[in-house]
């Protein structure tokens, strides 16, 4: 049972007044030592390649600090604040691709016809077929297209304008947002221009532990490794801005945390087992819930491109649509089949109330211990991923009747309660004077498309784990000043739950790879007393044979003004297919596939096309294949 | 009777050959002490046609080549810069560090290796002035520079500000303002808790925490670093990346980069901060140079760079490009120690330290490239703590109060301006740890 704290928001919003007021004087005292007002204004330009300005963002954000000393029975008081508002041009400025403007009339595969308009599929039963004047064939793209063809896989239009525009497929809650939220992306009803707010204060004791305490809305960075998020799992994180590659320090999202760290300094636990240093640390994230922005279907940064999936299903299940080369489908394709409201698609997304028992809870002991730091980790957290969960009731298009039936692709969104445990240690080797870092994580509780399971899901235990090498490397024909930084990264997950099976057509079960890695490679060089500072970041995705390369160049005119050329660049497979669920035969025996034996009800006969599932195979690099961008920021700091 | 008086007769010549010899161990014993804390006692070293108000400046210089290292000898030749010539003073250390050094004398050994010290608790390891005939004698003053009272038990740079300047033109490029803050684990002689900090579960002698204020690309960047007791031990060294929000433990490659771009390697601080095991050190020489000592409340201030409640002001910059500390320098007696790293990819072949015989600070490095070439110099004032702030007035330190460190192949530097304080509250041994790195960044 779930206890609902409806005045959350309203305490919230109360702590952040007060902090707030508390920051207030410094406004009249700027140049004194306890006060601090910082800032940047920033104006990042991208272009991508067939698409023109991909992000015109213009950004104002001002950092406040103010020290307080000793308050009553705390020390070391202090209040910080962080205030973030953005304006996306791109949405005004290519509103053809990414505004009110963008999409249009979509065609859809059809093994009779060639192609179909939106609307123009088989509808052979009284049930089937759907209203075009509730769904038009406007303002859509087919799902994919940016990357692939159809390729007689499955395929549907999707409504791509923002939310205010065009409201099909905007999934309440969670995929939703209008013009405004687009272009300022801060200014919506989590006050996310209320970047972070939080109190920080001590408690010294007399055998000088400290009890160190933030409280607020914060960012709580777990691990050691960057771009992998092992353990930094605390935060959910914005992909909206730059898919995976912004700094994570950019694109957590801050949420109301309690931290607390009982800090022991070097401690003896007994004699002969001493620490350099010891911290115990409880993380209380009492926040409402919110998962990642994996990005709205119309927004240039759709990581795995799942939120046009969603949006194009979410349309399915509201309107009713067309899917391509679905009834009779053999790997040959299908005829495209006119589906009516309430009987494949996503219905909705449960979002998890805010309840004592929807808090996530955190624990992690951490420390030195001679040469090696350390520290272990365990958090009880909701998945910051959506899962679909089949199984919901949903109309037969040939019978007209409404049930449950068997792995059809009817599904809601869950964001299922994962518990993690897990650790990470660096140590510096002298003899090949280099730092190692390992941060790993064993997860129970996540959930994975499986098409071989009734409502095509199921859970399995994730191991992950990242093992990164830092070392500086003298390269004096480019540079005799300074060495060059070299740090590689491998990161593995293994999915311990896995299966799959081989079908009539193809394998089925979970698309996601059993075993995979992905390696990283920075190489970063020092130029002009560090003012110029080129660099090349390089991620390899192993099984799906996708590798980004992202140069980039900074520049530090002055102390106060920062220039960023950079690119970044795909190569490799892109799409993958993977079983579609066309064949796993809801509604028997009118959904049985040509040429599968004794095809049994809500049984996967494993043909595949690029959609849906294919991305979890081709992973957010092989995805992103043709969006390479060039791309020039610009940062005046004070 | 006889045999009483004979016993007596002895009693008496022990007592007295005992009495007289403790005598002259004494004797020795402050000869020692006197000679190395007290140098200028009994003698103000004087040079043939220096005195003290005049400038040494491009006209007269030849005259003084003697008295000046060959990297500044150059400066001054260029007419980059001139030296004003102040009155040698005595830069008394604090007496509890002297008595350290007495109680401790003649029971401090080197060990086989390079890196190694027996018996050693507190105090100047080795006062006896070097032995140009000691193979060792090099090592012995590195080791009394790193067991120095060079800013005492604690101490604090609270803020201070790095300039980095285009040495042609003029133009400052970046300023990086920071808070410096050290502490002895070990030797400890004035503040409590003497003579060690415990626990001390790594057996560290040292650590230096370094906190980034300014400007915001690197705001909130924080150095530790853990120097063991043990020598032959390598430093531990933790970056936290304000715009990561992480520690990043550093590979010691690091140390001899350049330190957030500046002229600067983590190894330079100090005039060498590293350990006695890395280099090979030669004594070269015993010399009266001019060294920058001087008292910081006389000194030209620049009124700009630096505000407070206190009202005090850092020291200004002058000369070729602004890369010079506006200040005087004395006759100064000075031990010449070359150190070659043991390491062949080390970024240096050499570094020529001019160690102050009576503080055993470094206010002067020379520092030679792979191929043998002049690459930088470092020059590092030394402010008397009773003419500095009125905290740190009979604190026995001598005060680091501006650096400069010239690239002279890169017509390039980075100059330093201080606000030293000794107050152990300004550097708490709390402050030392990995913990503390991530709770204070943002």
């Amino acid at each position: 049972m779930q206890t609902t704290i409806k005045g959350l928001r309203f305490w919230c919003y109360t702590l952040a007044g007060s902090a707030s007021l508390a920051l207030l004087p410094m406004t009249n005292t700027l140049a004194a030592d306890d006060t601090r007002v910082n800032g940047y204004v920033e104006n990042a330009t991208y272009g991508r390649e067939g698409v023109g300005l991909s992000k015109f963002r213009n950004t104002l954000q001002m950092e406040m600090e103010k020290s307080a000393g000793s308050v009553g029975f705390f020390n070391n008081v202090r209040f910080n604040a962080t205030l973030r508002g953005s304006y996306d041009g791109v949405y005004d400025l290519n509103d053809d691709e990414y505004g009110r403007n963008a999409g249009g009339p979509v065609q859809l595969q059809d093994v009779g016809s060639g192609y179909v308009p939106h609307g123009g599929g088989i509808a052979p039963t009284p049930f089937l077929g759907f209203d075009t004047t509730r769904n038009p064939n406007e303002g859509m793209v087919v799902l994919g297209e940016h990357l692939h063809g159809q390729d007689n896989g499955v395929a549907f239009g999707v409504p791509v304008r923002p939310c205010d525009e065009d409201d099909r497929g905007c999934i309440d809650g969670y995929l939703d947002k209008d013009t405004n939220e687009l272009r300022f992306q801060e200014f919506n009803d989590r006050a996310d221009f209320v970047r972070e707010l939080y109190a920080d204060f001590d408690i010294n004791f007399d055998n000088g532990n400290i009890l160190s305490t933030r409280l607020g809305k914060q960012q709580v960075i777990w691990g050691r490794t960057d771009l992998f998020r092992v353990l930094d799992v605390i935060n959910p994180v914005d992909y909206s801005r730059n898919n995976i590659y912004d700094e994570l320090e950019d694109i957590r999202i801050p949420m109301w945390i309690l931290r607390t760290d009982y800090r022991m300094g070097p401690t003896e636990v007994f004699d002969g087992l001493a620490f350099d240093d010891l911290n115990f640390q409880v993380v209380w994230n009492f926040d409402k819930f919110r998962p990642h922005d994996i990005g709205q279907c119309g927004q240039p940064n759709v990581i795995l491109d799942a939120g046009c999936f969603f949006r194009g299903m979410n349309n399915l299940w509201e309107n009713g649509g067309t899917v391509a080369n679905f009834a009779g489908a053999t790997p040959d394709g299908g005829l495209a089949t006119d589906f009516g409201p309430g009987q494949i698609g996503i219905r909705e997304a449960h979002m998890p109330s805010w309840s004592l028992a929807n808090t996530q809870l955190g624990m992690k002991l951490e420390g030195v211990y001679g040469d090696l730091g350390f520290s272990l980790n365990a958090l009880t957290y909701r998945s910051q991923l959506p899962s679909l969960r089949g199984g919901i009731p949903a109309q037969n298009g040939f019978t007209g009747q409404t049930g449950v039936w068997p792995s059809l692709i009817a599904f809601d969104i869950h964001f299922p309660r994962v518990n993690l445990v897990g650790g990470s240690v660096d140590y510096y080797s002298q003899g090949i004077d280099t730092v190692f870092r390992v941060e790993t994580a064993y997860t129970s509780g996540e959930e994975f498309a499986n098409t071989l399971r009734d409502k095509l899901y199921s859970e399995s235990d994730v191991l992950r784990y990242v093992i990164g090498a830092d070392k500086n490397i003298a390269i004096p024909f480019l540079n005799e000043d300074n060495s060059f930084l070299f740090s590689g990264q491998i990161f593995g997950e293994h999915i311990l739950d896995h299966e799959r099976e081989q079908r009539t057509y193809g394998e089925a079960g979970i698309p996601n790879y059993e075993h995979n890695w992905t390696a990283t490679l920075l190489v970063q060089g020092f130029y002009m007393n560090g003012r110029l500072t080129p660099k090349i970041i390089t991620a390899h995705d192993f099984r799906a044979q996708a590798t980004a390369i992202a140069p980039s160049v900074d520049w530090l005119v002055n102390d106060n003004f920062k220039l960023t050329l950079g690119g970044n660049f795909k190569v490799g497979d892109g799409a993958r297919e993977f079983d579609d669920c066309r064949s796993c035969n809801p509604w028997d025996p009118f959904t049985q596939t040509p040429g599968v034996i004794n095809h049994l009800p809500g049984e996967s006969a494993g043909l595949s096309g690029y959609e849906p599932l294919g991305r979890f195979q081709s992973g957010p690099i092989g995805m992103a294949q043709k969006e390479d961008e060039i791309q020039l920021t610009a940062r005046y700091s004070f | 009777m006889k045999t009483n008086l004979q016993k007596s007769v002895f009693n008496g010549l022990l007592v007295g050959l005992t009495a007289g010899i403790f005598s002259a161990s004494t004797y020795a014993s402050d000869e020692v002490i006197n000679a190395s804390f007290h140098p200028y006692n009994d003698e103000i070293p004087g040079y043939e046609g220096l005195s003290v108000g005049m400038t040494i400046d491009q006209s007269n210089v030849a005259q003084f080549k003697e008295i000046i290292d060959p990297a500044f000898l150059t400066f001054i030749e260029n007419g980059w810069t001139s030296m004003n010539v102040g009155e040698t003073t005595s830069f008394d250390l604090h007496p509890a560090y002297v008595e350290a050094t007495r109680d401790s004398l003649g029971e401090v050994t080197l060990g086989e290796q390079v890196g190694e010290i027996i018996g050693w608790k507190a105090g100047r390891p080795f006062p006896q002035s070097p032995d140009p005939d000691d193979a060792r004698a090099g090592e012995k003053l590195a080791w009394n520079y790193k067991y120095g009272y060079n800013w005492g038990d604690s101490a604090a740079i609270y803020p201070f500000y790095w300039k980095y300047r285009d040495m042609d033109s003029g133009k400052v490029e970046r300023t990086i303002k920071f808070n410096f803050h050290f502490l002895n684990y070990k030797g400890r002689v004035i503040q409590e808790p003497t003579p060690a900090i415990t626990p001390n579960p790594s057996d560290l002698f040292r650590a230096i925490y370094v906190q980034v204020l300014d400007p915001a690309d690197v705001r909130n960047t924080q150095l530790l670093i853990h120097r063991a007791a043990d020598d032959l031990k390598r430093d531990n060294s933790w970056l936290y990346l304000g715009f990561q929000r992480r520690v990043r433990r550093l590979a010691t490659g690091q140390v001899t980069d350049a330190f957030l771009g500046s002229d600067l390697m983590i190894e330079d601080f100090e005039g060498y901060n590293g350990r006695i095991s890395d280099m090979n050190w030669t004594y070269k020489s015993t010399r009266y140079m001019l060294m920058p000592f001087y008292n910081h409340n006389e000194m030209n201030l620049d009124t700009e760079t630096h505000q407070d409640d206190d009202g005090y002001q850092v020291i200004a910059f002058n000369g070729q490009g602004g890369c010079f500390p506006d200040i005087t320098w004395q006759l100064r007696k000075v031990y010449e120690v070359e150190s070659v790293p043991v390491d062949d990819s080390h970024p240096l072949s050499k570094r020529v330290h001019y160690m102050d015989a009576q503080t055993f600070t470094i206010p002067r490095t020379v520092s030679y490239d792979r191929k043998g070439s002049m690459w930088k110099t470092f020059t590092i004032g030394q402010a008397h703590p009773d003419l500095h702030l009125p905290k740190n007035k009979g604190t026995g330190v001598s005060i680091d109060d501006s650096f400069s460190m010239i690239d002279v192949q890169a017509s390039h530097c980075t100059t330093g301006q201080f606000k030293g304080q000794v107050d152990p509250e300004l550097s708490r041994p709390q402050m030392f740890n990995v913990q503390h790195m991530r709770a204070t960044g943002s």
